[in-house]
C-alpha cells in the first residue's frame, strides 16, 4: 500500500498564448486551461505505482476556485482523492512560499510515501517545486525520471542528466518528477469522471493550514519581479514557393554564403 | 515542523561578500557547464571588482578539476573531498554546500541550470532560505546597490522578466547550459585552493547509483546549419533523408521533443525551452509545428526554412522560406537542387579559373 501524491498545476495552454501586437502585453485571455502536461505523466506513474504495488492517490493543486476542474479531470483518470488549496493569502507566490505551502498540505494531510510532481510546468518552467517541497519535507528525492520502481521500501527510479541515464535507489519518502512523455497517459473513463463528479474535491484553505501570512504568497516570496519586457515575436511573411522553384532557394543559399 | 518555517531576511546583508558558482563535474571530469559558469562569473567578477569563488565537491580527482577551473577564470576554489562526492546525489551535495553557505556567507550564487544544477539549487534555496531565480539568459549586477540582475524567459521567450533578491542572501540563480560563453583557458594560470574536510560515509547516504549509461554527445549549438525533424516525419527512419540533406549542407541534424521522447533519436540533439537553444546560419524545420517551446530554441536563427504540409503551422510564420508539402517529396528534390547548386558554382569557378 503506497500513499501517493501528485502535486500538478493547471496552466493556460501555451498553443493560445499570445502577445497582443497592439498593447504588446501577453495576450492569455483566449488560452483554454489545460493540466501542465508532466502532471498528467506524473498522474499515470501513479496509478500504474498503485496498479502494481496498491494504494491511494490524492491529486493536489494549489490555485484559482475553477482549478477543480483539472482535479476532476485526474481523478477520472484514476486518482483517489482531489484537494484544492485555494485562499487568496497564498496568490503571488514564487517558488519558496508555493513549495511551502504544498508541503504544509501534504503534511497536513499526514505525509505520503511518494509526492510526484512534473519536472516542470509551461507557465513558469523552473522545476524548482519539487524538490522544494522535498526539503520542506525532509524527504528523499529524484528529479527529471522517466521510470519508478518499488522495491522492498525503495524506490528505483531511471533519470535523464546531461550526458548519461542513470538509475538510482531512493529512500522512502520521497519527491520524484516525471518527465514529458515519460509514459502513455490513459484516457479519463466516464465511470470514473462521474464518481469524480460525485464525491468532488476537499478544499483547504489557510483557516486548516494556519501559516503566517506574512511567510506566503506574495509577501512570503524572496524574489521580486523588478520588470517585465514583452519580447517581440519574430513573426515573418515568409515566401511559399513552390517545389519548382526549389532551384531559386538553392541560389539564395549560395548568396548567404551557405550553400558553397 | 513545517508549520513555523519562513523565509526572514538575514538583518545584515552587508557582510555577506563573493560571487559563487558551482563547479559541476561528472565522475571526475568538470562538466562543460562548470566552464560556462566560470566564463559569466570572470566577467561579473572583472565588471564590478568581486572573487569569483568555485565550489567542488569531488573524491580525489578534485585537485586537477580545481585547477582547470583556476585556468578557466575562477580566483579560488573551495574544494570538499569525499568519496561520496564522485556522482552527484542530491542529499549529500546540498548538506555540504548549504553548510557553506551558512559558514562563509556568500552574496551571490549561480548555478549552470542542468537537470542536476536544478536539481541542487532548489535545495539548496529552500534550506537557506533564499530566493532563485531559474534558468536565467542575463545576468548583471546593479553595482549600487549590489544586486543581482537576473532576466529569464517566460512563456517560451513571449515575455523576458527581470528579477531580484533583493533582501535575501544569498542571491541565488540557475543559468541556462549554452547560453554563456567560458573565457579561454590560461595555463598556469594561479589561484587559490581551500580544502575542506567532511566526514560523510557512504554508510550515511541513503540514495544509492546503481547503474550509469553514458552517450556520446553531439554538439547542435555550434553547426552553421541545422536541420530539424519533428514527429510529421511520421517515423524514425524518417532522419535518414535529413541526414542526406545535412550532409549536403555541411550540416547537422537535430529534432523537436517528442521524436527524441519516442525513441527516434538522441536527446542530445533536441532543440527548445527543455532543450538545446540554436542559433545557426540556416535552420531547417521538417514536419515541425513550431509549438511555443520549440521556437523558443530557433527563433534566433539567421534563415529559417520550413517544409510542412499544413500552410497553418505555427511555424509557417516564423520561416523565411516556407515550403508547403510533403516532406519525403520535398527533401529528395531539395537535395538535387543543392547538388545542382554546388555543381554550377564548381563549374563556375573552374571556368573562371580559366580565364
Ligand atoms: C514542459 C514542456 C517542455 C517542452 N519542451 C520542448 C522542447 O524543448 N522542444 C520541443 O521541440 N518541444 C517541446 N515541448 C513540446 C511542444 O509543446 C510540442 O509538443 C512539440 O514541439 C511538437 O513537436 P513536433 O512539431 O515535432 O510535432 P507536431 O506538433 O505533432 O507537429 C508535426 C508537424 O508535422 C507536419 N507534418 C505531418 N506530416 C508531414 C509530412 N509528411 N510532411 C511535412 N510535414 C508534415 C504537421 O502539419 C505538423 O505541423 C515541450 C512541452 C512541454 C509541455
Ligand atoms: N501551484 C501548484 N500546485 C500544485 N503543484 C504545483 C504548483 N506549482 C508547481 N507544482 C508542481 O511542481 C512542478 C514543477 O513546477 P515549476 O517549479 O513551477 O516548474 C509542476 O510540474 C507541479 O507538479
Amino acid at each position: 500500500m503506497l500513499k501517493i501524491a501528485v502535486m500538478i498545476k493547471q496552466v493556460p495552454d501555451s498553443q493560445d498564448i499570445s502577445i497582443d501586437p497592439v498593447t504588446k502585453t501577453l495576450n492569455r485571455s483566449m488560452a483554454r486551461n489545460v493540466v501542465n502536461p508532466p502532471d498528467v505523466n506524473a498522474t499515470e506513474a501513479a496509478v500504474q505505482l498503485k496498479d502494481r504495488y496498491g494504494g491511494e492517490i490524492t491529486v493536489i493543486t494549489m490555485g484559482p476556485p475553477m482549478a477543480d476542474s483539472a482535479l476532476l479531470q485526474l481523478m477520472g483518470m484514476g486518482a483517489d482523492n482531489g484537494v484544492l488549496v485555494t485562499d487568496r493569502v497564498f496568490a503571488g507566490a514564487d517558488t519558496w512560499p508555493t513549495a511551502f505551502t504544498l508541503a504544509s498540505v501534504a503534511d497536513y494531510l499526514g505525509g505520503f510515501d511518494v509526492i510526484l510532481c512534473g519536472e516542470e510546468t509551461t507557465d513558469s518552467s523552473t522545476g524548482h517545486v519539487g524538490p522544494g517541497i522535498a526539503e520542506f519535507m525532509g524527504y528523499e528525492q529524484a528529479t527529471y525520471v522517466h521510470k519508478v520502481e518499488y522495491e522492498n521500501g525503495f524506490f528505483v527510479v531511471v533519470r535523464d542528466i546531461e550526458g548519461a541515464e542513470e538509475t538510482i535507489k531512493i529512500g522512502k519518502p520521497a519527491v520524484i518528477t516525471i518527465t514529458l512523455n515519460a509514459n502513455d497517459p490513459r484516457n479519463p473513463t466516464l465511470k470514473r469522471k462521474i464518481a469524480a463528479y460525485k464525491k468532488g474535491v476537499k478544499l483547504v484553505t489557510n483557516k486548516e493550514l494556519q501559516l503566517d501570512p506574512a511567510c506566503i504568497g506574495l509577501k512570503g516570496s524572496p524574489t521580486i519581479v523588478k520588470d517585465m519586457k514583452t519580447v517581440p515575436d519574430p513573426v515573418k511573411n515568409p515566401s511559399k514557393p513552390g517545389i519548382e522553384e526549389l532551384d531559386k532557394i538553392v541560389s539564395v543559399l549560395i548568396e548567404r554564403g551557405i550553400v558553397k | 515542523m513545517i508549520k513555523n518555517r519562513c523565509a526572514t531576511p538575514p538583518a545584515n546583508v552587508e557582510i555577506y561578500k563573493d560571487l559563487w558558482i558551482w563547479l559541476e563535474q561528472n565522475d571526475g571530469e568538470l562538466s562543460r557547464i562548470s566552464l560556462e559558469m566560470a566564463g559569466i562569473g570572470r566577467k561579473l567578477a572583472d565588471k564590478y571588482n568581486e572573487k569569483l569563488v568555485g565550489i567542488l565537491l569531488a573524491d580525489e580527482n578534485g585537485e586537477r578539476m580545481a585547477q582547470e577551473a583556476i585556468e578557466y577564470g575562477v580566483d579560488r576554489v573551495i574544494f570538499v573531498k569525499n568519496q561520496v562526492y564522485r556522482h552527484y546525489r542530491t542529499r549529500p551535495y546540498a548538506d555540504a554546500i548549504a553548510s557553506l553557505i551558512v559558514e562563509k556567507k556568500p552574496n551571490y550564487f549561480v548555478i549552470g541550470a542542468t537537470h542536476n544544477g536544478r536539481d541542487l539549487a532548489s535545495r539548496i534555496a529552500v534550506r537557506v532560505n533564499t530566493g532563485i531565480t531559474a534558468d536565467c539568459t542575463e545576468i548583471d549586477i546593479d553595482p549600487s546597490k549590489k544586486l543581482l540582475e537576473a532576466r529569464r524567459p517566460a512563456f517560451g521567450g513571449a515575455i523576458l522578466a527581470n528579477i531580484l533578491c533583493s533582501r535575501h542572501r544569498p542571491q541565488m540563480a540557475s543559468a541556462r547550459p549554452g547560453i554563456f560563453k567560458p573565457v579561454d583557458r590560461v595555463v598556469g594560470r594561479k589561484g587559490e585552493i581551500e580544502r575542506v574536510e567532511n566526514s560523510i560515509k557512504e554508510e550515511d547516504v541513503v540514495t544509492k547509483l546503481l547503474q550509469i549509461v553514458t552517450r556520446e554527445e553531439v554538439d547542435i549549438t555550434t553547426a552553421d546549419v541545422v536541420v530539424c525533424g519533428g514527429m510529421g516525419l511520421g517515423k524514425k527512419e524518417g532522419f535518414k533523408i535529413l541526414e542526406d540533406l545535412a550532409n549536403e549542407l555541411g550540416g547537422i541534424v537535430a529534432a523537436s521533443r517528442p521524436t527524441v521522447d519516442a525513441g527516434w533519436i538522441t536527446r542530445d540533439r533536441q532543440v527548445g525551452q527543455t532543450g538545446k537553444t540554436v542559433h545557426p546560419k540556416l535552420y531547417i524545420a521538417v514536419g515541425v509545428s513550431g509549438a511555443i517551446q520549440h521556437i523558443a530554441g530557433m527563433k534566433s536563427s539567421e534563415y529559417i526554412i520550413s517544409i510542412n504540409k499544413d500552410a497553418a503551422a505555427p511555424i509557417v510564420k516564423y520561416s523565411d522560406v516556407a515550403l508547403i508539402g510533403d516532406a519525403y517529396e520535398i527533401v529528395p528534390r531539395f537535395i538535387e537542387s543543392i547538388r545542382k547548386g554546388k555543381q554550377a558554382l564548381r563549374e563556375g569557378r573552374a571556368s573562371s579559373a580559366k580565364k
